[in-house]
């Protein structure tokens, strides 16, 4: 192997590409070839080529900082992250298994709550759930589905298994990215794409657009649907403006809606008021309508839960779907499965220790420093403790706040996530990586070919996350039976 | 179409248009003062008088020198009304427009935005600032071109164009205006031995002149070329092919309410000017109140198509 693999490191974790220095996995034989073919620099204009093309679409994401809110771009590593389309589609599978049973499992909370009366899960969880909003107790959504868009993050132990590590049922983000690195990906690899027989993805938009169309409130017509964004300074704005302009939606902020005594919801458009059908909301339950939800909510917009309740509009994903998005919960997820299902889950979930469980927390607060600490209710890879990493001291604040709050704390062993090769200064390197596909469902339900892969840029971290130094690969699940 | 939208496009167009605008009034200045001697009244401070920015001007510069001035309206991002904040605020517009346009919109304006940022420096050097103004120019017109080709033209293609051609007439205007006073009586001898270049330079600062000698088949002379710029009807940049534009946009939109007949009243304005007859004092006199005019058919445009109280 040439240069750029030079002390490439196998050992680290399970390599996605790699299995060792100079062996590839069966995936990434074509893809290794290829860039052996290239010539150190040749490598590095593609990098510029990437980077340029960033900067001209305007892929970029808001930080927030003392000096005003920057637009960063978005950070990409050319390498793409492939998985074979057998293993693909039993993920497939399994993803929208879950996903089936979590929306089973949201429709029975808010209503018979069947699942706890059976003593499957104690109803303290639900009932100190901050996602649980009582005012959504005997709605009934569309096709009994409340959490229509979902991104589930799939990371790979040691074992080479795939592991769901958390459903994401508020408002997931990341669909765009992943749909504009497979843009870049064909600008700076166009040789290579027409070589490998890889699964398209750009075929999203039209399903986000027919499941969207699938949940209107009425089926005669047309239907008007709205991406409803936080605004210009949210830090996914441009996936918000990304995602109406691919579905041909309007891109709405709370001002531009109105809910009239009809308890309709219209938009202010130059032809007057206008009704809108469906709104896919990019805003949190907390500040989506300030009669209902927090009183000072300036995003929001005032009766839109009225609208919703008196089944004039369509939102997606449904008030309170959130109550599934708990760490906590997700621990029970398997048993969803088997109880709503009657299935064996196909994706196993990572073992967690819970701690609102009395032996769990025992076990827990005794390895603090080999476990990973997650709140039950954060994202954005906030507020965890990674054991392995922490000093000592953070170990001894986290021991605190657990016990403090027991209920609002999980712990999971700490995987060895796995590694994709990524180009850091002009070499290959291992560089850990998680995985969101992106899942729909309405009428229908729709698995993306892959999703978004997460990687982090600096060595030897964990964190994922592009607000603290993530970056992201195309994903390529390529079809290996021809070959 | 949401009117929140409809106001960042009308913006968009019109930043735009002034971006150019200024791009290619810097252009022609440059040439022009090529070609005159030295020691002609016609100097930088001209283009500072145009955008009635003098004040501002001298508050940040003491001397009206080309340095100053080409920095002051191309690059200062705290003068509003720089070529770089322009384009500033028409991307600022267009990205949170982005879902009503091709993407290959936003692209451009991003792009030349990005060539704007990273070449800040090099409009001091005259060779580098031929440059830089021919990218802003081209890109101006890859972002007509796209629009007209790759965009329905409807009602967001209309605000666009609406914007575009308030601005466009405004500017045109105020070209006339400063035009004007070379005619002034008080010009010295030597300034009227150039008055010829100086009647093509504006022609060609509103990219006027082979369509002027198309039409006019003879040479250029300032009456005619007023009269060409504020009359004609096929000329893109004269004011009378701008209301004319900005009358079928409107007619084409929802609520125009009162609108179509006031634009016919403006045109009709336009159309009864004659300035062979006018005298310099009274030409200045017509065109402020052109440029009055526009402001108030601006205000009607917002009150009409962009501000929706609730409960409406």
């Amino acid at each position: 192997m040439k240069s750029i693999w030079k002390n490439y490191k196998t050992d680290i974790a399970y390599d996605e590409l790699m299995y060792s220095e100079c062996q590839s996995r069966p995936v990434s034989h074509i893809l290794c070839q290829y860039l052996n073919s290239l010539k150190k620099e040749d490598i590095d204009k593609r990098k510029i080529a990437a980077e340029l093309a960033i900067m001209e679409m305007g892929i970029s994401f808001t930080v927030y900082s003392d000096e005003g809110n920057i637009d960063r771009a978005w950070p990409f590593d050319i390498i793409p992250r492939i998985i074979d389309a057998r293993e693909w589609r039993i993920i497939d599978k399994g993803l929208k298994q879950r996903l089936t049973a979590l929306n089973c499992f949201i429709s029975d909370v808010y209503g018979e709550q069947a699942f706890i009366k059976e003593g499957k899960m104690p109803g303290d969880i639900i009932n100190s759930s901050k996602n649980f909003r009582k005012e959504c107790i005997g709605m009934k959504p569309r096709h009994n589905v409340w959490a229509n868009i979902c991104g589930t993050d799939l990371v790979r132990d040691r074992d080479s298994i795939m592991y769901v590590l958390e459903d994401n049922l508020r408002v997931p983000s990341g669909v765009s990215y992943m749909l504009e690195n497979r843009v870049i990906t064909k600008r700076v690899f166009p040789e290579l794409l027409q070589d490998i027989d890889i699964l398209p993805i750009d075929d999203y938009p039209t399903h986000l657009h027919d499941m969207l169309s699938s949940i209107a409130p009425h089926q005669n017509g047309k239907i008007t649907c709205a991406v409803l964004t936080p605004g210009i300074y949210n830090s996914a704005y441009f996936e918000h403006a990304y995602l109406a302009q691919q579905i041909g939606a309007q891109l709405v902020e709370g001002k531009d809606l109105v809910v009239n005594d009809d308890d309709c919801v219209y938009m202010r458009t130059i032809e007057g008021l206008d009704k809108v059908d469906v709104i896919y909301r990019r805003i949190d339950d907390d500040f989506l309508d300030p009669e209902v939800f927090r009183k000072d909510s300036t995003l929001g917009v005032r009766g839109l839960m009225r609208a919703w309740k008196a089944g004039n509009v369509a939102l997606a994903n449904a008030p309170g779907a959130g109550v599934a998005d708990d760490k906590v919960v997700y621990a029970y997820v398997p048993e969803m499965i088997r109880y709503y299902l009657n299935e064996e889950p196909i994706l196993p979930n990572v073992p967690t220790f819970l701690c609102s469980k009395k032996d769990d927390l025992d076990y827990v607060l005794a390895h603090l420093a080999e476990l990973v600490v997650k709140p039950a209710n954060e994202s954005g890879g906030y507020g965890m403790l990674v054991g392995p990493h922490a000093t000592a001291k953070e170990v001894e604040t986290f021991r605190a706040l657990i016990q403090k709050d027991p209920r609002n704390y999980i712990a999971q062993p700490t995987l060895a996530i796995s590694t994709a090769p990524t180009l850091c200064k002009g070499r290959l390197e291992p560089r850990h990586i998680d995985l969101r596909p992106f899942i729909l469902q309405g009428e229908n339900t729709f698995v993306t070919s892959g999703g978004l892969t997460r990687v982090a840029l600096r060595k030897g971290s964990l964190v994922v996350n592009s607000s603290q130094g993530g970056g992201s690969k195309d994903t390529w699940i390529i079809n290996m039976e021809d070959r | 179409m949401l009117s929140r939208s409809a106001e960042r496009l009308y913006w968009l167009a019109r930043y735009l248009e002034r971006t150019e605008n200024i791009a290619r009034m810097v252009s022609v200045h440059m040439n022009l003062l090529m070609d005159l001697p030295k020691g002609v009244e016609m100097g930088w401070r001209q283009l500072i008088l145009i955008n009635t920015s003098e004040q501002e001007f001298y508050e940040k510069n003491n001397v009206a020198n080309e340095r100053n001035i080409t920095r002051f309206l191309l690059v200062d991002a705290s003068y509003s009304g720089s070529l770089f904040s322009s384009l500033s605020a028409a991307r600022e517009n267009i990205r949170t427009s982005r879902e009503l346009l091709p993407d290959e919109a936003w692209e451009q304006v991003n792009e030349m935005y990005l060539y704007v940022k990273s070449n800040l420096e090099t409009v001091a050097n005259r060779r580098h600032r031929v440059i830089f103004l021919n990218e802003i120019l081209k890109g101006c017109q890859r972002f007509t071109g796209l629009l007209s080709g790759y965009m329905s033209h409807n009602h967001p293609y209309r605000f666009i164009l609406l914007g575009r051609n308030i601005e466009r007439a405004d500017m045109t205007s105020r070209i006339l205006d400063l035009a004007s006073l070379l005619l002034s009586e008080s010009r010295s001898d030597e300034m009227r031995q150039y008055e010829t270049i100086l009647w093509m330079n504006v022609l060609k600062a509103l990219n006027a002149l082979l369509m002027y000698r198309q039409q006019m088949r003879s040479r250029v002379e300032g009456d005619d070329v007023l009269n060409f710029m504020l009359l004609d009807t096929s000329l893109p940049r004269s004011v009378s092919c701008c209301i004319s534009e900005i009358s079928y946009c409107i007619s084409r939109l929802p609520n125009n309410d009162k609108l179509p007949l006031k634009l016919n009243e403006l045109q009709a304005y336009v159309q009864a000017i004659d300035t062979r007859q006018t005298t310099q004092k009274q030409l200045r006199g017509i065109l402020d109140s052109l440029q009055n005019k526009l402001g108030e058919l601006h205000g009607q445009i917002v009150e009409n198509w962009f501000l929706q109280e609730a409960g409406d």
